[in-house]
């Protein structure tokens, strides 16, 4: 008994272990974040004009009709974002593509990568034709930012 | 005498009370045992912190090697690479060079390691052998590196050579699809350059959302509706060169799966071989 | 002869269990200094130290206990566990091991494993030995429940201790104050819009009322005129689309605000409560 209980004691030392790799001093507590763990809120983090055509879209049409993107992130944002890092044109080229994937009828039976918020996770990075960008993206992992 | 004693047990009690930190516990000798007991308690940090203050007064290249292996526990690899170095002259020198090659190899800077492993003078004796099968494994995982399959395949037993055959072969003959050629195959059919790139589904797709158009725009110039006629053009033509561009960036995107799980295979059986076996318990025991 | 002897004795018994006792207690006083100053890392080091030397193990539950709770402050919860849970083996009376085991849950609930602290909390309630304790156990019942976002079976644990409990009325007003998601669910159901008033987003209600009187229009003017293939692409394509995002609006607006509110009284722990907290 006394054996087993000090093997019980052994391992839960083991497993929970946290290694200190330098000197810390206190850590703030911050009740908030309990919550906030499972907001998925789309952010906002871009400025300049298709920020606000993106934010005039959103309240006008993408907020109001309902959730229909299977991706992260959502094909405008997709859109977006990929003017953002390359040109227009290329953007164009990039959402007509992420478009075809969008309509894929046999969508269903590849697996995709996950975010966390469950939708497939399909970032700009990964199209943009740059080699050194590229992240492999696992299918059985879940990401998040 | 009787009163000599009881000065010195006076005065004794007193220094040690007024000092704010007990002495008897801070000498030479506890920091290192009490070094060594937080070492064996996977208490690392504290324990390089006390092992450095017993270092500062004597010196034992056991220690050394022991703070050095703490720091490699630690992750810190190229200060630990650093202070196994300190240690090649010494009684525990082939220990240590071979501990420097692993802790050169966790750092993860492979050219580094393999420029190590030319000096002479930094390579064990007796350890030889497990340093040479890394050096010639960790040639895979060079991006871009000739390989001499006889240098790959010569330092391992005949066990192992069928799956490192597997990975030479792997190596120079990745499959990888070319991106210009999946682009050309979808601007001669919409949608056969993503299928290339393995996947069907959106090729298909691609294939499906082209010809529509392209049928709509067909149609509707023969019922002389010119606007929509137009339009549909107009849309065939943006979504067919959506798809070239596509398929070109599918390729690419599968070849970087490719290299993505090669280098993953390599790691795993390399870790599996647990090519440095020596682990130094004597401590803990 | 016989008097050096005597000293020599003398000597011995002081060196043996005098002065290594003084040794500890200096070593503890010195490592509390360290805890109180809020040099955690140090005074982990330190009451470590402490635990090591001391071989007659009468400083093990208090260095393990302040070990423990060095780590809850640097938050290192799985290791600041462990070492309360050895405070608690090493305790010698039962208040200490009282103490030590509301910590571990205390450190649960830093850590977010609520489920946990339940569990150790109905353990805890088992042998309890007054009403203070009782009541203790209800106190971090309530916060076990607010960290997870449940307010109204936190106000219930707090009213269990006292009816007027500070934290009690805090709990109730968020419970009162959030809105109810089904609810907006449902009134958009019925009249689309009404979800978004309900949480006091006018401006998206009146879009998404716009678009679902729009396209609703269109499609009924189609069946009217006997389009039937233009009512049922409008109706099913944007008509429906618009209806069902203006249920999936409101929904997204009434958590959204739900979790403002609690991340209010969240803030409020954080910095103006004076009770004790984990």
């Amino acid at each position: 008994m006394i054996k087993s209980f000090m093997i019980f004691i052994f391992f839960s030392v083991i497993i929970f272990s946290q290694v200190e790799t330098e000197r810390w001093g206190k850590a703030e507590v911050n009740y908030v974040n309990f919550i906030k763990h499972n907001n998925h809120a789309a952010k906002s983090h871009s400025n300049g004009i298709f920020s606000y055509i993106r934010d005039f879209y959103g309240f006008t049409f993408s907020d109001l009709d309902g959730d229909n993107c299977p991706f992260y992130p959502s094909c405008s944002v997709f859109f977006v974002e990929s003017v953002e890092q390359t040109n227009l044109f290329k953007g164009a080229l990039m959402f007509a593509d992420r478009f075809t994937r969008d309509s894929n009828i046999l969508k269903s039976l590849k697996v995709y990568p996950r975010y966390s918020s469950g939708k497939y996770y399909d970032p700009v990075v990964n199209y943009t034709l740059d080699n050194s960008k590229i992240i492999y993206l696992h299918h059985e992992k879940i990401y998040d930012e | 005498m009787l009163k000599i004693c009881i000065i010195i047990i006076f005065t004794q009690g007193l220094i040690s009370a007024q000092s704010i930190k007990p002495n008897n516990f801070f000498v030479p000798e506890n920091r290192k045992s009490f070094g060594h007991y937080l070492y064996c308690e996977k208490d690392y940090l504290r324990s390089v912190a006390e092992l450095r203050e017993f270092l500062k007064t004597e010196s034992d290249d056991t220690l050394r090697f022991q703070i050095a292996k703490a720091l490699q526990n630690l992750g810190k690899y190229s200060e630990s690479a650093d202070n196994f170095k300190t240690l090649f002259f010494s009684s525990l020198r082939e220990e240590a060079k071979t501990e420097y090659f692993r802790s050169k190899y966790q750092t993860g800077n492979l050219s580094d390691f393999n420029f190590n492993t030319k000096i002479n003078s930094y390579l064990p004796n007796n350890n030889l052998n497990q340093i040479s099968q890394l050096t010639a494994v960790s040639m895979l995982l060079y991006e871009d590196g000739k390989i001499d399959s006889h240098q790959l395949m010569n330092e391992f037993p005949d066990s192992l050579k069928p799956p490192l055959k597997n990975f030479y072969l792997r190596k120079i003959d990745p499959g990888f699809k070319s991106p210009t050629s999946a682009a050309i195959m979808s601007a001669i059919i919409p949608g056969m350059g993503k299928i290339y790139a393995d996947e069907v589904g959106d090729g298909i797709t691609a294939f499906l959302a082209v010809g529509l158009l392209s049928f709509l725009a067909y149609d509707n110039f023969r019922a002389d509706h010119d606007f929509r006629a137009w339009l549909f053009t107009g849309l065939a033509a943006y979504f067919y060169a959506g798809n070239i561009y596509g398929s070109a960036a599918a390729a690419q995107y599968y070849n970087a799966g490719i290299r993505f799980n090669f280098k993953n295979d390599v790691e795993v059986f390399i870790n599996r071989q647990n090519l440095f076996l020596s682990d130094y318990d004597f401590w803990c025991r | 002869m016989k008097s050096s002897i005597k000293i020599f004795l003398l000597l011995t018994i002081y060196l043996k269990i005098v002065l290594p006792q003084t040794d500890l207690h200096m070593q503890f006083d010195y490592a509390k200094t360290l805890y109180d100053e809020e040099s955690y890392f140090d005074a982990v080091t330190e009451f470590k130290r402490l635990a090591y030397f001391d071989s007659s193990k009468i400083f093990s539950f208090p260095s393990n206990f302040y070990i423990g709770s060095s780590y809850k402050y640097g938050g290192f919860f799985d290791n600041a566990i462990t070492y309360f849970k050895r405070a608690e083996i090493n305790s010698n009376i039962d208040d200490e091991k009282y103490e030590a085991e509301i910590e571990i849950i205390k450190t649960n609930l830093l850590r977010g494993t609520f489920e946990q602290a339940l569990v150790l909390l109905k353990n805890l309630e088992m042998n309890i030995k007054s009403t203070q304790q009782l009541d203790d156990i209800n106190y971090w019942r309530g916060w076990t429940y607010m960290l997870s976002d449940e307010w109204g079976s936190a106000a219930q644990h707090f009213a269990r201790i006292d009816y007027n409990h500070p934290l009690k009325l805090l709990c109730s007003n968020v419970e009162d104050d959030k809105y109810s998601v089904t609810f907006a669910k449902l009134i958009s159901y019925i009249l689309p819009g009404f979800g978004q008033f309900y949480t006091g987003e006018y401006l998206s209600g009146l879009m998404s009322l716009g678009w679902n009187v729009l396209w609703g229009y269109v499609t009924l003017e189609s069946f009217a005129e006997d389009r039937v293939f233009d009512g049922i692409a409008v109706g099913s394509l944007l008509w429906l689309r618009f209806y069902r995002g203006n249920i999936q609006n409101a929904e997204k607006f009434a958590k959204q605000k739900n979790i403002e509110i609690a991340a209010k009284a969240l803030e409020y722990l954080n910095s103006k409560y004076q009770g004790i907290k984990p």
